[in-house]
C-alpha cells in the first residue's frame, strides 16, 4: 500500500513549533496528511470532538499534559489509533511507562529519519 | 566556488558546516526536504534561530535571579535541545545536555557556565546560518 491509495491521517503530537515543521515537510513529501496538537490535552480533546486519525505520533514532554498521560487517556477511552512514540529519551523506564500507558511502538530518534517514519508507517500498514 | 551554480555553493557551504561539527546529518535532511518546498529551509532556520534568542534570553533572566527556579530552566532548555536535534544543531544540543545536568544538580554556577557554552555556539552557529539563508536565496 502507499500514500496514492489510500488519505491516511497522521496526529502529531507536539509542543515545539520547529519540530512540527520538520515534521510537516516529511509527511507532505510522502504524500500524507498531518493535523497537529501542541500538547497532550489538545490530542485528547481531538478525539473527544469526533475527530479520527489512522496514526498518533506522540512527544513526551510537553506542557498541560504530557505524553504518557495523553496516551493513558486516549487509551481509557477506547482510542485504538496505534500511538507511535517520538521520545529522544530512549531509557527503559521511558518506554515502560509508555508502554503500560497503551503506546504501540517506540521511535528513539527524533525528529525520526524518512525511512525511519516510512518503516514504522509499513509495519502498521498504512504506507 | 566561483564555477558552481546556486545550489551547489549552498550545499557545499552547508557540507563545510557539517564537516566543522556545527551540523550533523539531520542537516542534510532538511536540504533533501528542501527540494520539495520552496523557501522551507530559510523559513525553518529563521524560526530556529528566533525561537533560540527568545529560549536564551529567558534563561539569562531565570539564571539572575536570587532563586533560580530549576525546573523552569530546565523545561527551556529541553525545548532549545529539541529544536536543536531538529535542525541538526549539534554542538548546542551537546551542549543543551551539559545543562540538564547541571539543571538537575540545582547547580546555579554550573547552569551560569552552561548557558555561556550555549550562548557561544549559538552565536557562532548563527554567524554561518546567516551566510547560508544569504546563499539559500539565491538559489
Amino acid at each position: 500500500m502507499n500514500a496514492s491509495s489510500k488519505s491516511i491521517k497522521i496526529l502529531l503530537v507536539e509542543d515545539v513549533k520547529i519540530n512540527r515543521m520538520v515534521m510537516r515537510m516529511m509527511v507532505k513529501s510522502l504524500g500524507l496528511e498531518m493535523e497537529e496538537a501542541e500538547d497532550g490535552q489538545k490530542a485528547v480533546d481531538y478525539f473527544v470532538g469526533g475527530k479520527k486519525a489512522d496514526v498518533v505520533l506522540m512527544d513526551r514532554d510537553m506542557p498541560i499534559m504530557n505524553g504518557h498521560e495523553a496516551t493513558r487517556q486516549l487509551r481509557s477511552m477506547g482510542v485504538e489509533t496505534p500511538i507511535i512514540v517520538l521520545s529522544a529519551d530512549d531509557s527503559q523506564s521511558n518506554r515502560d511507562v509508555f508502554l503500560q500507558a497503551g503506546a504501540d511502538e517506540f521511535l528513539q530518534s527524533k525528529p525520526p529519519s524518512r525511512k525511519e517514519l516510512v518503516d514504522v508507517l509499513t509495519k502498521y500498514g498504512l504506507y | 566556488m566561483a564555477s558552481m551554480n546556486p545550489k551547489e555553493r549552498r550545499d557545499a557551504f552547508a557540507d563545510s558546516m557539517i564537516a566543522e561539527g556545527l551540523l550533523d546529518q539531520q542537516f542534510n535532511q532538511l536540504l533533501m526536504l528542501e527540494e520539495d518546498g520552496g523557501g522551507f529551509l530559510v523559513e525553518v532556520i529563521k524560526l530556529f534561530c528566533d525561537d533560540s534568542e527568545r529560549m536564551i534570553s529567558e534563561l539569562s533572566s531565570l539564571i539572575d535571579q536570587p532563586v533560580v527556579d530549576f525546573q523552569k530552566v530546565g523545561s527551556f532548555v529541553h525545548q532549545l535541545k529539541g529544536s536543536s536535534s531538529s535542525i541538526g544543531a549539534h554542538n548546542i544540543m551537546v551542549a543543551c545536555m551539559h545543562f540538564r545536568q547541571f539543571c538537575e544538580q540545582n547547580d546555579k554556577q554550573g547552569c551560569f557556565r552552561a548557558l555561556n557554552a550555549v550562548k557561544n555556539e549559538y552565536y557562532r552557529l548563527q554567524a554561518k546560518f546567516n551566510i547560508l539563508v544569504q546563499l539559500s536565496r539565491e538559489c
